[in-house]
């Protein structure tokens, strides 16, 4: 693997921004080159805050932000080079081609290389010759993946790509980002709500609740350490198990939510619980309980 | 090589690679010195994350049936007939201990599961998969 110099891909450290009724960190995250990560939170986070921050569109009010150890400066643009960005918006001037938006987000890029960018076209069968008009939702989406990697960063950043995209051309841009990992040159920090788009592309995920970091873990471990548990016994709701979150009971019927499932069958097992059954949750599910519960009460970090 | 993966089994992504993979090894499907595809590629075909089909990479080369090259990438390991069947004996040890012991635990008596191991055993001496 081609690691550039520098160690990190970004580095975020004690970032802090602040709006009315809304203020995100401080916060730490780092992405190391090859990797995907994936952002997830609900709406109104501060996935796109933290994104902005980061790509230089916002100025915080406090924090250090080092792109392949570049901070990212107004002054010294030379950190733009690593990084390509996938926005909400991208801006393409709608009448002119594909080809002509190419060449002119090309002006604004010293590294960009107009070969590179056919080529990339060519690959993933976008109409170089097409009004960005004409195009479909999907060349749309690619048209603005192509046009941030034209100058070949090493750090690609996707805000939300595929809201608004049918399955189908969701698959197509995910497609294109396993082609991109594949050589393992670019790092993606992609954010987004819909989970089920980033669940199998995604070597760590990092969860962001009320304007901070609650959890970040690799994705495998996450899917491993948790589980639902049932078991029989005869105690009172007051049972306490760890790595459980959330507990129910009917008579002697338990069935518990658990973070770390060994510590809790080992557990139940000491304290002579019958019929126990354990089943893996969903990378869905698993969400939806680390938000609701703002992190797990002691995370299995491995 | 053709993997079957889902996300709906109970079974983690990487283990549902690394027993695949192990099997075509055990099977001589994969022959001694081949080599795997990489990291990279295998998580671009099966559509995984790099850190998975890592982590079914790194079983697989701690049990010793795969090892990697630097610069080359991983490749199947020559290993002797002995070493397979210690795997596929420990792989069946493995499999077999949880059922045994709920079983035991639901009142069965050994005489009792030798027995039905046994008749399980015989309905499937023709190679049937059940």
């Amino acid at each position: 693997m081609k690691t550039p110099a520098n160690g990190s891909a970004f580095s975020i450290q004690g970032l802090k921004k602040r709006y009315p009724g809304f203020s995100l960190g401080p916060l730490d995250l780092d992405l190391q080159p090859g990797v995907v990560l994936g952002l997830i939170g609900p709406n109104g986070a501060g996935k796109t805050t933290t994104l902005h921050c980061l790509i230089g569109l916002l100025v915080p009010e406090a924090g250090a932000i080092t792109i392949f150890g570049r901070p990212n400066h107004p002054d010294d643009p030379r950190w733009r080079q690593d990084i390509g960005v996938v926005g909400e918006d991208s801006g393409f001037f709608l009448r002119w081609t594909v080809e002509e938006n190419l060449r002119l987000v090309g002006r604004f890029q010293p590294n960009w290389s107009d070969r590179r960018a056919r080529g990339m076209a060519e690959r993933f069968n976008l109409p170089m010759n097409k009004r960005v008009n004409e195009l479909s939702k999907g060349n749309k989406a690619k048209l603005a993946i192509v046009a941030a990697l034209g100058h070949a960063p090493h750090v690609l950043i996707l805000d939300e790509p595929t809201a608004g995209l049918d399955p189908i051309v969701r698959a197509e841009l995910l497609d294109m980002l396993w082609e991109l990992q594949e050589d393992g040159e670019h790092a993606i920090f992609y954010s987004t709500h819909v989970l089920s788009d980033i669940e199998r592309l995604a070597d760590e995920l990092v969860f962001l609740c009320d304007g901070q970091v609650i959890q970040r873990t690799a994705k495998d471990d996450l899917v491993e350490s948790w589980r639902r548990i049932s078991f029989r016994l005869a105690a009172d709701a007051t049972l306490s198990l760890p790595g459980v979150l959330d507990h129910r009971q009917v008579r002697l019927e338990h069935r518990v939510t658990s973070c770390d499932y060994e510590a809790t069958l080992e557990a139940l097992r000491g304290l002579g619980a019958e019929a126990i059954e354990h089943v893996r949750m969903s990378i869905d599910e698993i969400a939806v309980e680390i938000l609701k519960g703002k992190g797990a009460p002691h995370v299995a970090a491995r | 090589m053709i993997l079957i993966l889902s996300e709906l089994s109970q079974e983690p992504l990487h283990a549902q690679i690394s027993r695949q993979i192990r099997t075509r090894i055990l099977a001589h499907d994969l022959t001694d010195d081949e080599p795997l595809p990489s990291i990279r590629a295998l998580a671009r075909d099966q559509r995984v994350s790099v850190i998975t089909v890592q982590r079914a990479y790194e079983d697989l080369e701690r049990e010793g049936l795969i090892r990697s090259r630097p610069g080359k990438g991983f490749f199947v390991m020559a290993i002797p007939e002995k070493r397979k069947r210690a795997v596929a004996l420990e792989r069946f040890t493995t499999a077999i201990t949880p059922i045994l012991e709920e079983s035991r635990r639901a009142g069965l008596g050994d005489e009792q599961l030798r027995t039905l191991f046994n008749r399980v055993l015989r309905g499937n001496e023709h190679g049937g998969k059940q």
